[in-house]
């Protein structure tokens, strides 16, 4: 029997798992990438080129040097196969044949709920794929008419990842047990029905949420499988992966699934400032397709002091990052913001606002949305938080980076001395009707004045509209 | 000359520098400096310099590590030139620190162990994805007095629990000062599973690991340190 490409590919990589030049963890943490990333800055002189005062990025030849450097980094460093603590390393022409023959679109999704995601420039017309929700966890009764709204909006909401399950038949799961096990199952169940209550059988889903291990992903994977869902793997922080992320797009290709593989960078963290983030993020969306053979790329850059990315800095640092692949490359990647405030507070609204437009305007694919109230707090999220991630990203699409930039000028300083000490918000049962399935008049003020305030900022919100 | 020997130390350690750090920690031991004025005013200060950088965006995870790292060195070379009583008085205390079981986001638990270590505690980090036992079994080997476990995830939550239930089921819960953190884990849940501490921040669990050692009894009531209240 002939092997897939993909898979003869992905062993080739993990078989440098055990051949490649050896580096331990914290080496390649506080030694390797630090002094690597800091001495690309230099060679290329892209030092201290972070612009508070333009938080998105609109200088083409910056995006090009940084993506240069972060093109040089990634086949400098490889990445790091934690388990092995070997150097995964690839060469140009490996990576240059992955940008030759990496695809022009990929189709999520099945009949009348099929979607198309493209590689998308800066100021791309066509617009992004919006993925709900990040996996906060809700009550196990509130699953399915959450789930439900959230995905309600064809015109909002095309793929879903969905919230995370607190328990299991009243049980907590514990990640690597058989709780996680039953979970997978079950929570693949609970999306394909709440799927149907909401007639959107064919839309994908990007795998099970609540699934930490292995255990979650082999027993949902098989509810899920066809090629129009996705199998997602996150790769541990800076430039790392493990036999776990191997594992599961391996499982992923066994039941025919898209592969959506991940690594964050951080500003503060091994990369360093906003500009190592920059380089790092750039080295990790050219790295993750090459080597763990990714359909497309979960990527961003998160500020580790504001446990978030809605601050200047990492609005900055994204913008530079995506535009550098985004005018490089045919690589798609899926942008996500992380919000601090919570449901029914307007600082949520204008983080996802100033987020969301970034990330269109630069040239994300997709993202995956909404992190309200930062994913800490149980039931601490509503449909409305996707609804209008959905508007906003989609709207932006065709816009320009000078307005956006112009925008998030304005926006930025209403929300970001709030953003060490974000307003919690409301849980949903406290803030919107499941049952209605519409938000409080409380949160439909708070949507309408903010929605209002950036239509006469320029943001073309009324480009998009529910039905 | 005893002010530049000390500057010289503070600033090494801020560097993470540990092989010159202890170079200047013999020079100034030969000089008749006191071990104790030496880790006050060269260490302490080096620590404060680091902090104050990391604080303002002007320093990042790995100068924290490696400044954490020079200090233990100098600790350590400094405590061998005490006897047992005056290294014990002086001692702040001693954090097995890990990732609960089934999480392997470490970048925040990092920074926690960094800080902890520059600000002059001894560390044993456990790593990532930590099996409960683990804990124990480590705190007992160093003689800790404190347990530090976070999470990032809802999933590793219970694990949090599970520590404090095999402490107390081992009859050991009074011997260890136990401390959560972690993004889904709030005050309601860490005094739900009667923790010792709770801190937001990397700075609050340092703050916190202080307090404890200084005024507090394991297993009594939650001590919360919160420089950033949620509104």
């Amino acid at each position: 029997m002939s092997m897939n490409l993909k898979v003869q590919k992905l062993l080739n990589n993990l078989d440098k798992a055990y051949t490649g030049p050896i580096c331990s963890v914290k080496d390649w943490d506080i030694k390797i990438i630090p002094k690597t990333i800091m001495g690309k800055l230099k060679e290329h002189g892209l030092e201290k080129t972070y612009d508070p005062d333009n938080p998105i990025n609109t200088d083409d030849e910056l995006a090009d040097r940084f993506f240069k450097a972060g093109y040089e980094l990634a086949l400098e460093l490889g990445m790091l196969c934690e388990d092995t603590e070997r150097i995964i390393k690839i060469d140009e022409k490996e990576l240059q044949e992955c940008m030759r023959d990496y695809q022009r679109e990929n189709i999520l999704g099945s009949g009348q709920d099929q979607v198309v995601m493209k590689p998308r420039r800066p100021e791309d017309p066509y617009p992004p794929l919006l993925a709900a929700s990040l996996g906060i966890v809700c009550s196990e009764e509130n699953y399915l008419p959450l789930v439900e709204g959230i995905i309600r909006y064809k015109k909002l909401v095309d793929v879903l990842h969905g919230p995370t399950l607190a328990t299991v038949y009243g049980r907590t799961v514990r990640s690597g047990t058989p709780y996680e096990t039953l979970m997978g199952r079950y929570e693949s169940q609970l999306k394909k029905e709440a799927l149907w209550r909401a007639g959107r059988e064919g839309m994908a889903c990007t795998g099970v949420a609540g699934a930490v291990t292995e255990f979650g992903h082999l027993a949902g994977a098989p509810a899920l499988a066809g090629t129009g869902n996705v199998t997602m793997s996150l790769c541990p922080v800076e430039l790392k992966c493990t036999f776990s992320n191997f594992h599961r797009i391996m499982q992923g290709l066994n039941y025919g699934h898209k592969i959506r593989a991940g690594g964050f960078s951080y500003i503060g963290g091994y990369a360093g400032p906003p500009e190592g983030a920059v380089l790092a993020n750039i080295a990790t969306d050219l790295l993750i397709p090459t080597i763990l053979q990714s359909d497309y790329t979960s990527s961003y850059v998160y500020d580790i002091q504001l446990f978030g990315n809605c601050g200047r800095k990492a609005l900055w640092a994204n913008s530079v990052a995506i535009q550098a692949v985004s005018r490089n490359t045919r690589f798609m990647r899926n942008k996500i913001v992380n919000e601090t405030a919570g449901p029914c507070t307007e600082m949520f609204l204008y983080e996802a606002a100033m987020g969301l437009m970034n990330h269109c305007v630069s040239g994300a694919s997709k993202t995956t949305q909404p992190r309200s109230a930062g994913g800490r707090y149980t039931d601490y999220i509503t449909p409305m938080e996707a609804w209008w991630c959905g508007e906003v990203f989609k709207s932006c699409a065709g816009m320009t980076r000078k307005t956006a930039n112009e925008i998030a000028k304005k926006i930025l300083p209403k929300y970001e001395d709030q953003l060490k000490n974000p307003p919690k918000g409301k849980p949903v049962q406290e803030c919107f009707d499941l049952k209605a399935q519409r938000p409080s008049p409380e949160y439909q003020a708070i949507y309408e004045k903010v929605r209002s305030e950036l239509i006469e900022l320029g943001m073309p919100l009324d480009k998009v509209y529910y039905e | 000359m005893k002010e530049a020997l000390l500057e010289k130390l503070s600033n090494f350690i801020a560097e993470g520098d540990a092989e010159e750090a202890l170079k200047v920690v013999e020079e100034a031991l030969a000089a008749g400096i006191p071990p104790l004025e030496i880790l006050d005013k060269g260490g302490t200060r080096g620590m404060d310099i680091v902090n104050e950088r990391y604080d303002n965006g002007e320093a990042f995870l790995p100068e924290l590590v490696v400044a954490g790292d020079a200090m233990t060195e100098v600790v350590q070379k400094i405590f061998s030139q005490m006897d047992e009583a005056e290294t014990k008085a002086n001692k702040i205390g001693t954090v097995v620190i890990g990732q609960a079981e089934g999480d392997v986001h470490d970048i925040g638990k990092n920074i926690v162990a960094a800080l902890l270590a520059v600000n002059g505690f001894e560390v044993h980090d456990l790593g990532i994805d930590v099996p409960v036992k683990k804990f124990v079994e480590k705190a007992e080997e160093v003689g800790a007095n404190i347990i530090a476990c976070s999470t990032l995830l809802t999933t590793s939550m219970p694990y949090l629990e599970d520590v404090v239930h095999l402490l107390t089921d081992m009859g050991k819960r009074d011997k260890y000062f136990y401390i959560v953190g972690g993004g889904p884990v709030t005050t309601g849940f860490a005094e739900q599973m009667k923790a010792d501490g709770w801190g937001r921040t990397a700075f609050d669990a340092v703050e916190l690991c202080k307090r404890l050692v200084k005024n507090g009894t394991p297993g009594t009531k939650l001590e919360i340190v919160d420089s950033q209240p949620s509104n």
